[in-house]
């Protein structure tokens, strides 16, 4: 199934900036073993699945219908991406363009420079199957000065079982713009398949990204998902993501401030069930003087699910003048769930201001005790605390429309662990 | 009539530590009563013991309202009608007052009752700008005590231990804070102060004095004996 003559296909197809990054990465695929354990960008993770297991789809799926969110972000535009391809591409704002990937026809602008400067190199089995296999995504594209007023809404589907979709999302902010932009990746509960999507982010000069990744796959998906931004000069990018469904979902961030003054501001949230895993690498690189970022996850696990955070900050020899944060917070609900909590610092600068805090444990005993003395039971004690601890990352979020939506549907696996007796 | 607060014989223990050591206590309905004693004479453990904290081991009685505290909840013993006035308020960051109020509110018999409680002590106690803000946290040592003697108004408990609700105070908002323990005083409710000072015996008229003195009561009297420990200190009552 993952062999050339499916890349051989996709070719036939490609724009020219394309081909030679997929003959590249097909390339690296051939040689790449599926990652294991031993590797650090693996550690803490047994993958139960393999590429063999899925096949890739020939068109897309029926589309699942739209639900409260859609509704709630009221976006100016949007594009769905179902089982890979994408359709049904809704744009209203001048200077803003919204398309499927693999539609770019050379009248709009192109997706290439975005992709030549932040795109995902194949450096691992799943990127390079991404980069070798994909078909198409979503492309929007920000021209100079356009301040666009409301969320881009990208609805990523899987819509069946046993299917492998390596969607892209691609996002070029020109300089002095403004794009805020809400990825839902979402499929049906119990469907066994494997989504890899890939999320790159150009933000030029003094551009201004908020990206939200709302990630609710199914119970049985795989997904293995990159991010990649590079901001330029003055940019600000921020990236949330909130991590509630798959069986096993990662995410790997890499955040390249490139540009003096750029800033990012990294925000997480996540809650695992039953054998879920929730995996998180997020990369910090600080390659220019004055730039800021600031990583904050709060994540909790119950049952016998598990998370990872390991983070990395590292700032080059130009990074001077630089601040950079990160705070990973993680509660543990049962006996049988888990997290790992790794921030790592490296510093080649010398002026530089740098923190980190990270911690594991279970409800503030102290907390509990005081709500209750106040007259609630420890049930409806514990609930706040909840809602308080995830409440700190939420007021972070820059898309404020969507918070309600992400309380809400964040406390109710806490509630529902609790209704079922399970806390 | 029974009392508002009972305490008979009580004992508590912190692993091997002694420390409360046969506390009797009565606080009668509509009194209010001042707890003194030296630092470390087990004055917040009592307060913690009759909550029901549970790393304390506790025997003997303890009765709100002639309701048995020991061997309940600490949710049991609020809704007995126990209120304790934290020494030191717990922060619950990302919890607003209000969002503990509401789930109060569902607790209440009430709610439309409890609301306009809220509404018009928040008013009286100028507590409109923190009820949007997390319980506790970044509040000055001052507004978190006066956070503590709102929840108390608004939950008319029958019983209140008020543990060092004036220290760390300047002396208007010691005044103010003696004044709204007052203006409590009612006689569905008892209130037992726990305070270092006489500042706050000005403010307010307590019927009765206590002195602990290593886990237990020493002496008990009328407001004379705050004088006596003013003059004396605590070394005559060891
Ligand atoms: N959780 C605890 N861990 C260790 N020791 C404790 C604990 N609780 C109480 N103690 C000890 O018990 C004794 C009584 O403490 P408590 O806090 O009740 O005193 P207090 O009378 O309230 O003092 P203060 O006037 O300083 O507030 C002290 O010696 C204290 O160190
Ligand atoms: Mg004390």
């Amino acid at each position: 199934m993952f062999d050339r003559s499916i890349v051989e296909r996709r070719l036939e197809l490609d724009p020219g900036w394309r081909r030679r990054r997929r003959l590249a990465a097909f390339e690296r695929f051939s040689q790449l073993e599926p990652p294991s354990e031993r590797e650090e960008l693996w550690r803490y993770v047994e993958l139960d699945f393999s590429l063999g297991d899925f096949e890739l789809p020939e068109g897309p799926g029926r589309p699942i219908e739209t639900d409260a969110v859609a509704a709630a972000l009221a976006p100016v535009a949007s594009i769905r991406v179902v089982d890979g391809f994408g359709a049904d591409a809704r744009a209203e704002v001048e200077g803003l363009v919204v398309g499927a990937l693999a539609a770019h026809d050379g009248t709009t602008p192109s997706p290439e420079r975005a992709v030549e400067r932040a795109g995902i190199e194949p450096d691992d089995h799943f990127a390079a199957a991404h980069e070798a296999f994909t078909v198409d995504g979503a492309f929007i594209h920000a021209a100079r000065g356009t301040r666009v007023p409301g969320p881009v809404y990208v609805d990523v589907q899987l819509t069946g079982s046993g299917i492998a979709a390596f969607p892209a999302v691609v996002l070029h902010a020109e300089p002095s713009t403004e794009l805020p932009v809400v990825v839902h990746l979402r499929s049906p509960d119990g469907e066994y398949g494997f989504a890899a999507p890939h999320v790159v982010v150009l933000a030029e000069d003094g551009a201004v990204v908020s990206l939200t990744i709302l990630q609710e796959w199914g119970s049985e998906v795989r997904a293995v998902g990159r991010v990649r931004f590079a901001a330029d000069r003055d940019a600000v990018v921020r990236f949330t993501e909130v991590g509630l469904g798959g069986r096993y979902a990662r995410v790997r961030l890499d955040g390249d401030l490139v540009g003096p003054g750029a800033e990012a501001d990294v925000v997480g949230a996540y809650f695992g069930e039953n054998h879920q895993v929730l995996d998180y690498r997020y990369h910090m690189r600080h390659a220019a003087p004055h730039t800021r970022s600031d990583m904050f996850l709060k994540g909790a696990v119950e049952d016998e699910a598990s998370s990872v955070f390991t983070g990395l900050i590292r700032i080059e020899e130009e990074g001077q003048k630089t601040e950079a944060f990160q705070t990973n917070r993680n509660l543990i609900l049962s006996k049988g769930a888990s997290a790992q909590s790794v921030p790592n610092l490296e510093i080649l600068a010398n002026d530089v201001k740098c923190g980190h805090g990270s911690t594991v444990g279970p409800l503030d005993e102290e907390q509990r005790y005081y709500l209750m003395s106040r007259g609630l039971s420890a049930a409806q004690a514990d609930r706040l605390q909840i809602r308080g601890f995830f409440e700190e990352a939420i007021a972070r979020m820059p898309h404020h429309a969507l918070a309600p939506i992400v309380r809400e549907r964040l406390n109710r696996k806490f509630v529902e662990a609790q209704e079922e007796g399970r806390l | 009539m029974t009392a508002a607060l009972v305490v008979d014989d009580l004992h508590a223990r912190l692993g091997d530590l002694e420390i409360l050591r046969g506390v009797d206590l009565e606080v009668p309905f509509g009194e209010i009563h001042a707890l003194m004693g030296p630092n470390g004479s087990g004055k917040s453990t009592l307060c913690h013991v009759l909550t029901g904290k549970e790393e304390y081991a506790a025997s003997g009685s303890a009765r709100v309202a002639d309701v048995e505290l020991l061997g309940k909840s600490v949710d049991e013993r609020a809704r007995a009608g126990l209120f304790h006035a934290f020494q030191y308020p717990v922060e619950v960051p990302g919890v607003t007052l209000d969002d503990l109020l509401g789930e109060l509110a569902l607790l209440a018999d009430d709610p439309e009752d409890f609301w306009r409680r809220v509404d018009e002590m928040s008013e009286r106690l100028r507590m409109e700008p923190f009820r949007a803000r997390a319980i506790n946290v970044g509040l000055s040592g001052g507004e978190k005590k006066r956070s503590e003697m709102f929840q108390l108004a608004v939950l008319s408990p029958r019983a209140a231990v008020l543990d060092e609700i004036d220290s760390g105070l300047d002396i208007d908002a010691v005044r103010e804070v003696a004044e709204i323990v007052e203006s409590l005083r009612s006689p569905e409710l008892g209130m037992l102060l726990i305070t270092h000072y006489n500042r706050i015996l000005r403010y307010l008229r307590p019927d009765r004095i206590h002195v602990m003195v290593g886990g237990r009561i020493v002496a008990s009297g009328g407001p004379e004996l705050a004088e006596r420990l003013e003059a004396e200190g605590y070394e005559s009552f060891q």
